[in-house]
Parts: structure tokens; C-alpha cells; sequence
């Protein structure tokens, strides 16, 4: 019985300590510089593939290649990412990961564009002869990967401990400004920190790829097994954090022999994500490293800055505009179903995101929820309107799953408890009856009643009214008493508490509403297509939604309305491949947070150059740091 | 006179370091309660234990006689506990007159969910009555329709005031109220916690560095130091106290005194 487990063990022990060191370099960065890095495992699907390249494709020997990658990742991403943070310092999280999920998507984009979709196989290149241990083949290839995680975390943990930057770097984790008091620069240990975390990132990339193959996807969700260990060590001790890396290694490697049958057999690979989940719902807030600045700075402001005139003017001619749709674009209506479908998606999550100041990764397993109940319902006799508002209520369930999370975490943690859970559900509750089942795909009928025939004129004005119907629900919302508890709750929950409000009630509404309003987008977006597969609905989706709600601004209404567009019509004109728009995004996305969080010095910044161009004068120096979003706790300090 | 707030037996460990301990003390509506004590006296971790967000180790807190020990800091807002906090909680983002209201509402709302998108019928303008009775009170009138992020700290200091006195607790702890206050403003604000006492007949219980306040102010004063109570009594019963004057100077000089 033992015997059968053991070579299990061992692959799961190679494997592990892999995702440990890739864990580790994501510890020490986003403890160092604050910044949790979603595209950390991008970047280290970008190492692997720069080895096939200089390796197989340029014949180079491996040591010789691995050494260039290593070393080229650290000295060249680790600066780019020290740049980002920078920028970003003190900005509220839902920028920051905007930002790295920007990373993970523009590399994505980029790899698939360079390299293909299809998984290249990846030949090991470590020595495959072995030896055998009571029965166990081991090959020196599993001895030689294993021993170079080993040796690169124990090297880390001894750095930190014993030498002066090492300890600089610790010290950064706990004050930075004391640190700058102190005479030591705390840029140039962030920079330090960040390429360490990228030549862990680039090892465990090349270690991993003959394991997994040149999958880019596969390899971009190593942050994902990095995040289970990241999660057993508490995103704080760095050895826990390795430990942790073999436990999910382990286990994973165990599920795949115990766990064979449908449903559950999705769970070896959402295993990291189920002990991530299991851990934030367990352990208590304060024993994880505090997160960074509130989101209250980027909350959408009640009216919409402009007259009563001016508003009245924009909703008449919007209005005239979406009533001439259907006889003007021609055969491109479907484009613009769609976009009514991408309309209340982003409403739901910016209602969420910059309404309350809450974020979700996992809004595409609510879509998908909602897409797949209303093809079942309408499957089973049931009028599509009615269908419709049911696809929004069965999927609130969902969205109450997500509100315990959203009680006990704010910001990274919660972003990552909600990863989790669309990643979990992607693996085990998509496959089963509720969702695809063995289908893997599911239909739904379009609406016919009365005047509406199900041409797609009818359709296009049915969808229509319904997103009307959310836009006008969202702003009637955000406008009542209870928009304010959520604008307050963004900035002082515990004022709410002690005046004796449940802000619990508070998120559980939230959070159900948005994922009311995300199942009535996917039954808008499954009628307007007809068939629809899981495949649309993976957790990348999830991040995509953030991201491009991210470069559409903070506004409640305006920015669903441009991201619908961008997402949603855009792409039905411009017949930009997948990987371009993937790519473009992913570097829109940076862009638009750094923007963001620098909006105050920039717009000072363009003041003065406008005042310098008048008068002719060479620009005056200006005194003192520039302004920016105030974290939390520099407005404790002053007050 | 009767039992606002009661601590029995009180004793509350952070880890293995117990910083308050086996402490009773009350505060009665009606009336100002002093509470005070040196830095680190435990003064703000038996606010919150009072208000629930520090679970105790042992002991009971009563509000209006009604054990309150176990409930959520929202339940016991509900049943009349109020507070003010050292680190101001505002929204800076809305008007004074929004944090006021938002305050009422909060409070009006509660666990209901239904209460979290609308009033009752008819308390739309009792709401705006009590609000702007407050406003005044606490002499905001002027900059009412201000954000608060444009206004100094003092007052801020009275928003929050006016927010709990809005709310219609019947008992408030009041965490350092007057610090960042200056000697004007300090007058007003201890005319406005006389004046609302004798008006509404809550029950105020304060913590405060400000001497010559708590004196004025308080008709019962409870001094703690190292978590335990070392003397209650009236201003001019605590200005005499040997005991009082020892854990403020020290023994040393006390002896040196005498």
C-alpha cells in the first residue's frame, strides 16, 4: 500500500519544492515592496519559454542558457517591476492589481502571439537516468530540480538572516520609512527584493517546463500553486512558505491517485486554491501582514460632475443612439447584443469594485452561473423573462458563498480568496449537472412572446431594456441610504459598526446584488450567442473583466458603458486577433493604474507645464514631494 | 440616577500580558463620568471591551442592566452604547451634515436588510429634525454643507460629536474628545457635553488628558492605572488623593513632598 503511494510522493516532493521557491520569491517581494504580484507566474512562463528559445532553438548547452535566463530575469525584470512599484507606492490595492493582473495578462498575450496556442512539448533537459529507492524509480533529473530548489531557498533564508542587505530587507518589511531615517535607501532593497523574486520566479519556470510542458497557460498559473504555499506560510515566514510549497505538491500529487472520478477529479488541480481558500477562512486577520491602503480614495462619487442640462443632454442623445442601432451597423448587431450583455456584467462589478470598495476575481463563474441556468430553465419550458430574473436569484447563492470572504478580508486577501473560489468552481462545479455537466456545453433559446420575435432586431431591443433597466436599479442604489453605507463603509467600517449598523448585512447585500446582476449578464450574453462552454467563463476571464473595468476609470455608470464598448464592440470591428487584444490590454491595463495612482501629480504636473507654455517661463521649482492618494495610515499620522 | 454602563469584575489579557485586571466601575446615565488614568492605564481598552470590539478574559460589562457582555459591538449600539474614537472615524469624503446623518441611519438600519435601501414611512423628516438639532448643538451649523476633509481636526472632533448626540444613545464613551482641541474650542465643547446631559439626560462616560475639563466637567471621576482602579470619587475628592497623585508623579517625589 505504501509502496504504490511512494512514487506519488516523490513526484509530488519534486514538484513541490518547485512551487515552494516560486512561493518563496513571491513572499519576499510582496512583503518587501508591498505589491502583490499577480503576474508572477507569467513571468515565469516567460523564463521558461526564453530557455526553450536559447536551448532548443539555439542549441545552446542548458547550463549555460538557464544561467543567462536566471540571471537576465534578475537584472532586467526585477528593475521594470521596482519601476512599478514605485509608482504605485501608497496606491489602494485595486489599482496594484489591476496592475500586476495587467503583467500576468500583457506576458500572456505576448507569449501566445510569439509562441502559439498549442502546448509545445518540452523535453527534459536534465539527465533522466536514475537509481531506484525501495521500488522507486528516481531519475537525476527529479534529484537535480529538487536540490536546486532546495539550495535557492535555504540561500535566500541564509541571506536574510546573516548578511547587511539581508537584513536592510527585513527591515524594510516592517518600516521602510525608519529604514530611510536610518541612512539606507529603501528603493534600492525593494529593487533587490524584487530581482531576487524574479530569479526564483525564472527557476522554478525552467524546472517546472519539462514537467508541464511549454503550456503558457499552465505555466501562468503557477502564481496559482505558489498561492497555496504563500498561504501555509501565512504570506509571512519564508520557510513555513517553503514547507507549504511541499505540502500542496504533495497533496496535489496524492488527489490525482485517490481522487479519479467526476466531479471531484477537478480538485488535484485546484488543490492549491482550495487550502488558499481554507486558510483565509480560517486564520484570523491580524495574523496576516496588514494590507495596504483603503480603496476610499478611488470610490465613484455620487453625481456624475456634470449639469442637469449637460446630463439630460447625454442620456437623450445616448438613448437616440442605442434606438438607431439595429438600422444602422447591419449585420454587426450581434456585436452589440453583446455589449448590453458586457454593460450589466461591468454595472454589477463596478457597483462593487469602485462602489464599495470590495473586489471580486471570480465574476465570470457568476456570469457563467447565470448563462448556464437561463439555457437550463429556457431548456425546460420556462419563458425567458421569467428564466432571465431566475438566472439572477440562483446565482446570488453563489454570490453569498463569496460574502464570507468578503466580510472577513478586504483588499489582496480578499482579491485572493475570490480567485480561489472562481478557480474552484471552474475545476469542480462547472462539470457538474448545475452548470456544463458532461455536455461541457449548454444552449439556451431566445425570447418570443407577443411582438418579440427571436430575429435579432427583437433581441437586440430586449437586451436593451434590460440593461436600462440595471443601469437605472445600480444608480437608484447607490444613490439611496443604502450607496451611503456603502461609501462609508469603504472608509470607516468600524464608525458603521459602533452605530450599531451590521456592516456584515452590508457586504452580504452587496456582494449578492452584484452577483445578481453578473447572472442576469450571462443570460443576456448565452441568448445573444445560443451555445455556450466553460471555456468562457475560466477564472483568466475573471481577471480580464477587472482589468479592463480598471482602464475604463472609477466612474459607476460611465466606465461599464466605455469597458462594454472596449470589450464588447471593439473587438466585433477591429478583427484584432485574441493574443493582440490580450496583449494590448495587459499594457493598457499598467498604464491606466499607474496613471491612476499618480493621477494628482500628473494633473499638477500638466497644470504647470499649461501655466509655463503661457508665460514663457521656465518651470518653477516646485517644493516637497508631489501629491498623491493618501494611504490609510499617513492620514492616521496626520491626524 | 440610574445604572448606565457597569464593569464587574473586568479582566482583559493581551496574549499572556493582562493589562487590565478584576476592575469594576459605573457610569450613570444623567451624568458625566471621568475616566482617567497615565498612558498605557488601560483607559481605551476598556472602551472597547465596553463596545465589544476586545473580547474580555473574565468579567461582565451591563448597559442599562442588561448583560451585554457576549453581543456585537452593532447589537449594543442598538441598545443605546455610543461612541467616539482617539483616531477620529469620519467619512472625509461626505459633508458634515451626510456624517451626521449617515450615523442615524446606521443605527436606524441595523441588522434589517430591508432597512439598508429606505426609511420608514414618515421618518424622513424626523431624521432631518435631529440632525440639524445636533448640527447646531455642537455649533456646525456654519459649515454644515462642508466637506470634511477640508476641516481641521478640531473640528472634526465635534462631527463626531454631533454624530453620537444625533443617534440618541442613551449612554456615550467619549475617547479623548478634546484632544487637538484648543483652549476656545474646549470651552464650547465642555458647555455642549454640560448642556447636552442636562437636556437629554444621557450618560456620558470620558476619557480625557485634560485636566481642567475633567475637573470642570465630571461629577464622578474613576482613575485607573495599570488596569486596576486605585481610586473613585468626586474633582475635588480626586484632587486630594495621595494615591492619585503617586501614580501620576510617582511614589518618589510624593514622598519627597510630604
Amino acid at each position: 500500500m505504501l509502496g504504490d503511494l511512494l512514487p506519488f510522493v516523490v513526484a509530488g516532493i519534486v514538484s513541490g519544492s518547485l512551487y515552494g521557491l516560486a512561493g518563496l520569491g513571491l513572499v519576499l517581494t510582496y512583503r518587501t515592496s508591498g505589491v502583490f504580484n499577480f503576474g508572477y507566474g507569467a513571468i515565469a512562463a516567460a523564463a521558461a519559454f526564453a530557455f526553450y528559445t536559447l536551448h532548443d532553438s539555439h542549441g545552446l548547452a542548458w547550463p549555460l542558457a538557464a544561467l543567462i535566463v536566471v540571471v537576465g530575469f534578475a537584472v532586467v525584470v526585477g528593475p521594470l517591476l521596482e519601476l512599478v512599484t514605485r509608482i504605485l507606492v501608497g496606491a489602494p490595492d485595486a489599482l496594484v492589481i489591476v496592475a500586476t493582473v495587467g503583467i500576468l495578462l500583457g506576458l500572456e498575450g505576448y507569449l501566445y502571439k510569439q509562441y502559439g496556442d498549442s502546448t509545445i512539448a518540452f523535453p527534459q533537459f536534465l539527465p533522466t537516468s536514475g537509481f531506484t529507492v525501495s521500488g522507486v524509480q528516481i531519475t537525476w533529473a527529479q534529484v537535480i530540480s529538487t536540490g536546486v530548489a532546495v539550495v535557492g531557498a535555504v540561500g535566500i533564508n541564509i541571506f536574510l538572516r546573516t548578511t547587511r542587505s539581508g537584513v536592510s530587507m527585513r527591515a524594510v518589511v516592517d518600516n521602510p520609512r525608519l529604514v530611510r531615517l536610518g541612512g539606507e535607501r529603501p528603493e534600492r532593497i525593494r529593487l533587490l527584493g524584487w530581482a531576487l523574486g524574479a530569479g526564483a520566479a525564472a527557476i522554478s519556470g525552467i524546472l517546472l517546463a519539462p514537467v508541464l510542458n511549454l503550456d503558457v497557460n499552465l505555466l501562468t498559473l503557477l502564481v496559482v500553486q505558489a498561492l497555496g504555499a504563500c498561504a501555509i506560510g501565512l504570506f509571512r515566514s519564508l520557510p513555513l512558505t517553503f514547507v507549504g510549497g511541499l505540502a500542496v505538491g504533495v497533496s496535489a500529487a496524492l488527489a490525482t491517485k485517490w481522487i479519479t472520478r467526476p466531479p471531484l477529479n477537478g480538485l488535484p488541480a485546484a488543490m492549491p486554491f482550495v487550502i488558499l481558500v481554507v486558510v483565509l477562512l480560517v486564520v484570523r486577520r491580524s495574523q496576516l501582514p496588514e494590507s495596504r491602503a483603503s480603496l476610499a480614495g478611488l470610490i465613484a462619487p455620487v453625481r456624475s460632475g456634470l449639469s442637469r442640462a449637460a446630463n439630460t443632454a447625454v442620456a437623450a442623445v445616448g438613448a437616440a443612439v442605442l434606438v438607431i442601432v439595429p438600422w444602422v451597423v447591419g449585420t454587426k448587431l450581434p456585436v452589440w447584443i453583446a455589449a448590453m450583455g458586457y454593460f450589466v456584467l461591468f454595472a454589477s462589478l463596478s457597483l462593487l469594485v469602485w462602489g464599495s470598495g470590495q473586489i471580486s476575481l471570480c465574476h465570470a463563474a457568476f456570469v457563467g452561473l447565470g448563462a448556464t441556468t437561463l439555457g437550463h430553465l429556457t431548456h425546460a419550458g420556462v419563458p425567458w423573462p421569467v428564466a432571465l430574473v431566475l438566472s439572477g436569484l440562483l446565482t446570488m447563492p453563489a454570490g453569498a458563498l463569496v460574502a464570507i470572504p468578503a466580510i472577513r478580508l478586504s483588499g489582496i486577501y480578499l482579491a485572493l480568496a475570490t480567485l480561489g473560489f472562481g478557480i474552484v468552481m471552474q475545476d469542480i462545479v462547472f462539470g457538474s449537472f448545475l452548470m456544463f455537466g458532461s455536455n461541457a456545453e449548454v444552449t439556451a433559446s431566445r425570447p418570443s412572446f407577443g411582438f418579440i420575435s427571436q430575429s435579432d432586431r427583437s433581441l437586440y431591443y430586449v437586451a436593451l431594456a434590460v440593461a436600462v433597466l440595471c443601469a437605472a436599479a445600480v444608480i437608484v442604489i447607490y444613490r439611496s441610504r443604502f450607496g451611503r453605507f456603502l461609501r462609508a463603509m469603504a472608509e470607516t467600517p468600524l464608525m458603521l459598526r459602533s452605530q450599531g449598523l451590521s456592516v456584515n448585512m452590508t457586504r452580504l447585500c452587496v456582494v449578492c446584488l452584484s452577483a445578481f446582476l453578473a447572472g442576469i449578464s450571462g443570460g443576456l450574453l448565452i441568448t445573444q450567442v445560443g451555445t455556450v462552454s466553460g471555456v468562457t467563463f475560466g477564472s483568466v476571464q475573471s481577471l480580464l473583466y477587472v482589468v479592463v473595468l480598471g482602464i475604463c476609470g472609477t466612474r459607476l455608470i460611465r466606465s461599464p458603458v466605455i469597458a462594454a464598448l472596449l470589450l464588447g464592440v471593439l473587438p466585433g470591428y477591429a478583427h484584432i486577433n485574441l493574443d493582440t487584444q490580450t496583449l494590448t490590454f495587459g499594457i493598457v491595463a499598467i498604464a491606466a493604474a499607474l496613471i491612476q495612482a499618480r493621477r494628482d501629480a500628473l494633473s499638477v504636473a500638466i497644470g504647470r507645464l499649461a501655466a509655463t507654455s503661457d508665460r514663457r517661463q521656465p518651470p518653477v521649482r516646485r517644493a516637497g514631494p508631489a501629491p498623491r492618494l493618501r494611504t490609510r495610515r499617513e492620514v492616521e499620522v496626520k491626524t | 440616577m440610574s445604572d448606565g454602563l457597569r464593569i464587574s469584575d473586568l479582566t482583559v489579557a493581551y496574549g499572556g500580558n493582562v493589562v487590565v485586571s478584576k476592575l469594576s466601575l459605573a457610569a450613570a446615565t444623567g451624568e458625566i463620568t471621568g475616566l482617567i488614568g497615565p498612558n498605557g492605564a488601560g483607559k481605551t481598552t476598556i472602551f472597547n471591551v465596553c463596545s465589544g470590539l476586545v473580547r474580555p478574559r473574565s468579567g461582565s460589562v451591563r448597559l442599562l442592566g442588561r448583560d451585554v457582555t457576549r453581543t456585537s459591538p452593532a447589537r449594543r449600539a442598538q441598545l443605546g452604547l455610543g461612541r467616539s474614537f482617539q483616531r477620529i472615524e469620519l467619512c472625509t469624503a461626505m459633508t458634515v451634515r451626510e456624517n451626521v446623518e449617515i450615523g442615524l441611519e446606521a443605527r436606524q438600519a441595523g441588522l434589517n436588510p430591508l432597512r439598508h435601501f429606505g426609511m420608514a414611512r414618515g421618518s424622513r423628516a424626523s431624521v432631518a429634525t435631529r440632525v440639524s438639532d445636533a448640527i447646531e448643538r455642537c455649533g456646525l451649523s456654519a459649515s454644515a454643507d462642508h466637506v470634511v476633509a477640508t476641516l481641521p481636526t478640531g473640528r472634526r472632533r465635534l462631527v463626531e460629536l454631533a454624530r453620537v448626540l444625533a443617534s440618541d444613545f442613551s449612554m456615550l464613551l467619549l475617547d479623548e474628545p478634546s484632544s487637538g482641541l484648543d483652549d476656545a474650542e474646549t470651552a464650547v465643547f465642555a458647555d455642549i457635553l454640560t448642556s447636552t446631559v442636562a437636556d437629554l439626560g444621557t450618560g456620558i462616560l470620558l476619557v480625557e488628558h485634560d485636566m481642567s475639563l475633567v475637573m470642570k466637567v465630571c461629577q464622578q471621576i474613576h482613575v485607573i492605572d495599570f488596569g486596576t482602579l486605585i481610586f473613585s470619587g468626586t474633582p475635588a475628592q480626586v484632587q486630594k488623593s495621595e494615591a492619585v497623585r503617586a501614580a501620576y508623579l510617582g511614589a518618589e517625589s510624593v514622598e519627597a513632598v510630604s
